[in-house]
């Protein structure tokens, strides 16, 4: 989850809070946690559904309805920026909106926090830049008011963030960090979308900005563009922006006139509007509220709402992505009054529990092996090619993490094999068993079957050492079952049996092979059995 | 009176001298009396004596041993004896010179005594026999055996053939009538066993008292896996408060993995470095086209994008047991529902002392008509309180509830542990799957509480193959 980091007085002030633990408690209602850092910083973790939260106006705006200190919310004032964006053809990223921030004055703080929040925006929202990535310029430097947004070939020369020369933008996706991470994202066919101010390069969205309106300590006024692929979440990131640093005192928003785009100009600052009935809270909550009391809690969440008759009017703020349905305002409702002072209460209403067959079955399995003197291990799905192969190899992960795990084991007794190694050295004899699942491919599927697996090493080891106690259980649970000798990679020729019931076969028995034993590292004798208890539990009398 | 421990041994030593009636005497003479080796009867001798049941007194004495040359005289003959045998076979006499070729330097010797003794005569220089045998051999023969050589004693000593040695000997004496006793001792033993009880000699013993606070050998049971015994444990709570048990694939459709948790195809936890495919060619999606069609529906209206059906058919190792509740979702069973299942869930994460590759995690859905949010908050603290942890709600945000809650429980260290999610699916969830009340839903990661429970800092050893580990591990009663 996305973790954001400010300098402690900050957060606190914004807050109006008086420690790091108070904030904390404010802030873990309202779905963060907080911590405080070795480099001094608090740390807040912030759910990605909330993406105002990712910078401090935002963490303050929530924080100050909780605390009872604000409500509502307050439309920017807004005017003419004067300027036009033309959108020409960019089809690998048609959409663009962009507004002017007046008045936001960056120090080294804010621009440390306005660039954390780009950068949170980028990677959540915004899908690592691909969906929707984010310019902020220093308005005094835009070069013109005339601003243009299209694809050009790679020979489009520019100033790239950080360096005062002119190159080509070929040059920049090669040789920048930027370049060489984002450069794919929506290159297409040689051709690469830019924003130009009176025919000069100031971003090629979304790799990088350029170095002449690049923002600095002492910036007052933020031109902001924002770039993607859907129109909606670009239209709704440049509001999530413009309504979260317009929360600050003075700051007013500029709107750009757009050409050729879905919109006439942006930001759109567009409020959802909700005719909510309380019974929609109430049915969801488990609550009894009125038209009042919901009003009330919505505003503590910064929505505009007041109770009218018998419902209420809602006005979403701007900054909120999250709300979708008279659902998630009754969360809110729900944030507002407090998880625990909503009253959990235990369901009227009783049903009758049960087990499932395998799993009844494998508790008496388990009592039955350790009466016979077996130890259970349990180890897990996931593999190496080694030990699967001992099995004929298994299902293989497309993108494992480490090769040792790379594939379902398609048996349990190559793992059983491992575990006889790991225990070379403790008094014989050595009996395990073990109860788990195993995947095979099956009908142009994959299915995982729930299997028993039993080892037994000693000095000697014999056949009937692993097919007494095999039979023992079987009988028990009043399998009827026929033996006869099969072949098998692991067990030797001659000592080796398949156990069949019901035209079906159940598994197998039999001595491991010496030349895998040798391979394996084991120098004593094994003898094994595996057989399914998926198939028992349906064969085994109830 | 406290009669005294003997052990089985000296038990029999004095049973076998009661028989033969003997009292004592040297050791030796004794042991061949009462059939005993000697030498165990010495150390017996010794351990009567240490128990004051009998005497141990050394006797210097004297006896007679053979010399080297009576030990030959015995083996070979005496000289006469070869003499008289040589004469008898000439027929009665011989030449001297006959009688020194034949015997050489004995032939003097030989002579000389079988005269004395009036075996021969010597005339002309020929020896003619007279006399019957030589009577010598009779005493070699006592001295060889340890008997007393009769009067030939002073001859043996004069000729050589035997000689006077010092000697010392132990001789035993009971401290009473053997059959006396026999009634005041009683045969320590460590074990009692078949035998004795079969033929009732138990009685005959005494069992010596043990250092009943010495440590044993370590012996280990046998074992249910300790993290089974909680899984099971969990199970139980479940089935307990009404829920019923379902099982789902671990190879999974994208579809209940995601899609139908309303997480759109390009939410980052469906990225390649958080979810792990199979090497499997795609599943047909045709048994689900109702479904599909109105997850696509959703997603598109939702998030605003295009939903690929491509997509929803790939098979993921699931990441979630939440796909075992979107499945019995898309069952649409009749209300009012209690369902829960617990199993392995897959995680790209590097194996550390926190992180396993895979790990078990427990799904529960409830509901039915009027199920509320104030209900799953009531289920989710009457589970973790049955398990005897305090919890904490927390808001939360997951994709497919809402409202949503993170839940932490206070471990016995006083430390709240992060522990589930939960939250009411949202209405587009249940839409998709065709459900039309309101359903509750919460997991969690089994092995995390596992090792708090049993105060394990490294979860690798939940799955450890050391037998021993398992065997030894300390048994929690709950």
């Amino acid at each position: 989850m996305p973790v954001v980091k400010f300098k402690p007085d900050r957060l606190l002030n914004a807050l109006g809070v008086g420690s790091v633990e108070e904030a904390g408690e404010v802030l873990f209602r309202l779905k963060c946690e907080v911590e405080e850092n070795p480099e001094g910083l608090v740390e807040v973790e912030v759910n990605p559904d909330r993406p105002d939260m990712y910078m401090l106006e935002g963490i303050a705006r929530a924080a100050r309805g909780i605390l009872r200190l604000e409500s509502g919310w307050e439309m920017p004032r807004v005017r003419d920026s004067g300027i036009t964006l033309r959108v020409g053809e960019a089809p690998s990223r048609p959409y663009i909106a962009a507004a002017v921030v007046y008045n936001y004055r960056l120090d080294e703080d804010t621009l440390d926090e306005l660039i954390q929040f780009q950068e949170k925006l980028h990677d959540t929202i915004g899908r690592r830049r691909r969906k929707v990535a984010i310019g902020i310029h220093d308005l005094a430097k835009l070069p013109s008011t005339e601003v243009e947004y299209k694809s050009q070939g790679l020979d489009t020369r520019m100033k790239p963030l950080g360096l005062d020369v002119d190159v080509e933008a070929s040059w920049v996706l090669e040789n920048t960090e930027q370049g060489v991470k984002y450069g794919g994202i929506s290159l297409e066919e040689g051709r690469h979308p830019f924003l130009l101010a009176g025919g000069q390069v100031i971003a090629m969205p979304p790799v990088i900005n350029s170095n002449i309106t690049r923002l600095e300590p002492g910036t007052r006024d933020l031109f902001i563009d924002v770039t993607g692929t859907d129109a909606r979440t670009v239209a709704k990131v440049l509001d999530v922006i413009v309504s979260t640093l317009s929360y600050r005192d003075g700051v007013e928003v500029g709107l750009v006139r757009l050409e050729g785009a879905p919109w006439k100009s942006t930001p759109l600052l567009s409020s959802v509007k909700y005719n909510l009935s309380p019974s929609e809270v109430n049915n969801v909550l488990g609550t009894s509220l009125t038209p009042e009391e919901v009003a009330d809690h919505l505003s503590y969440m910064r929505h505009n709402a007041r109770a009218s008759g018998a419902t209420v009017m809602v006005a979403v703020p701007p900054f909120r992505v999250d709300i979708l349905r008279s659902v998630d305002l009754a969360e809110d409702v729900a944030i507002s009054i407090g998880y625990e002072d909503l009253g959990p209460r235990l369901p009227h209403f009783t049903t009758r529990g049960s087990l499932l067959g395998e799993t009844r079955l494998s508790r008496r399995l388990r009592e039955l092996l350790v009466g016979l003197g077996f130890t259970e291990v349990l180890q897990l799905t996931l593999t190496s090619p080694k030990l699967a192969s001992l099995a004929g190899g298994g299902v293989r992960v497309r993108n494992p993490v480490q090769e040792e795990y790379s594939v379902l084991r398609p048996s349990l007794l190559p793992g059983l094999i491992a575990v006889a190694r790991a225990n070379l050295h403790r008094d014989k004899p050595v009996k395990v068993f073990e109860i788990g699942l195993v995947a095979r491919p099956s009908g142009g599927g994959i299915v995982d079957e729930l299997m028993l697996g039993l080892m037994v090493m000693d000095y000697e080891a014999s056949y009937e050492d692993i097919q007494a106690p095999l039979y023992s259980v079987l009988r028990l649970l009043g399998i009827s079952f026929a033996v006869e000798p099969t072949e098998h990679g692991l067990l030797m020729p001659g000592r080796a049996a398949r156990i069949l019931a019901e035209g079906t076969v159940l598994g197998v028995l039999g001595e491991v092979r010496p030349e895998v034993l040798e391979e394996a590292g084991v120098d004593y004798p094994l003898v094994v059995a595996e057989v399914s208890v998926d198939k028992l539990a349906r064969l085994a009398p109830g | 009176m406290a009669k005294t421990p003997v052990s089985w041994t000296e038990y029999k030593v004095l049973e076998a001298m009661a028989k033969a009636g003997v009292r004592g005497g040297p050791i030796g003479e004794v042991a061949s009396r009462i059939g005993v080796p000697e030498s165990t009867l010495h150390s017996v001798a010794r351990l009567l004596e240490e128990k004051g049941l009998a005497r141990v007194r050394v006797e210097e004495g004297e006896r007679l041993e053979l010399t080297e040359r009576g030990q030959e005289a015995l083996r070979e003959g005496l000289p006469e004896e070869k003499l008289v045998k040589l004469l008898e076979e000439k027929g009665g006499e011989a030449s001297i010179e006959e009688v020194r070729e034949r015997l050489g330097r004995e032939a003097g010797v030989a002579i000389g005594q079988a005269r004395r003794q009036g075996l021969v005569q010597v005339e002309a220089g020929r020896v003619k026999l007279t006399g019957a045998k030589p009577g010598l051999r009779q005493a070699l023969e006592a001295v060889a055996q340890g008997r007393a050589p009769g009067g030939a004693l002073g001859e043996l000593l004069s000729r050589g053939l035997a000689r006077r040695v010092k000697i010392r000997r132990e001789v035993l004496e009971l401290a009473g009538d053997p059959s006396s006793l026999l009634d005041r001792v009683e045969v320590e033993a460590s074990r009692l066993t078949h035998d004795m009880l079969a033929s009732g000699e138990w009685r005959r013993y005494r069992f010596r008292p043990y250092n009943v606070g010495a440590e044993p050998p370590r012996v280990m049971p046998a074992r249910i896996h300790f993290l089974t015994d909680f899984i099971e444990m969990l199970r139980d709570l479940m089935k307990e408060m009404g829920f019923t048990e379902a099982r789902g694939p671990i190879v999974e459709l994208e579809l209940f993995n995601f899609d139908l948790l309303f997480q759109a195809q390009d939410h980052p936890a469906r990225e390649i470095h958080d979810t792990l495919w199979v090497e499997a060619p795609p599943a047909g999606l045709e048994e689900y086209r109702e479904l599909v069609e109105r997850t696509r529906r959703t997603h598109e209206e939702g998030w605003g994008y295009r939903w690929s059906p491509e997509v929803a058919a790939r098979l993921v190792l699931r990441s979630q047991t939440t796909s075992v509740s979107a499945r019995l979702l898309a069952s649409r069973p009749s209300p009012p529902i209690r369902f829960f299942t617990l199993g392995r869930v897959y995680r790209s994460d590097v194996v550390d002392a926190t992180h396993l590759p895979e790990f078990h995690q427990l799904d529960g859905i409830e509901g039915y008509s009027g199920y509320t949010f104030r209900d799953l908050l009531g289920t989710l603290r009457e589970i973790f309180e049955r398990l005897g942890l305090q919890v904490k709600f927390k808001p939360a945000y997951f994709p497919f509830t809402e409202p949503s809650v993170e839940g932490y429980v206070r471990l016995p260290s006083g430390r709240w542990l992060e522990l589930f999610g939960a939250g009411l699916f949202r209405p587009e969830v249940l839409y998709m799957a065709g459900v039309d009340y309101p359903v509750g839903a919460w997991g969690f990661g089994v092995e995390r509480l596992a090792a708090a429970f049993y105060g394990i800092s490294d979860i690798r050893l939940l799955y450890t193959r050391d037998t021993m580990y398992i065997r030894s591990f300390p048994v929690r009663v709950v």
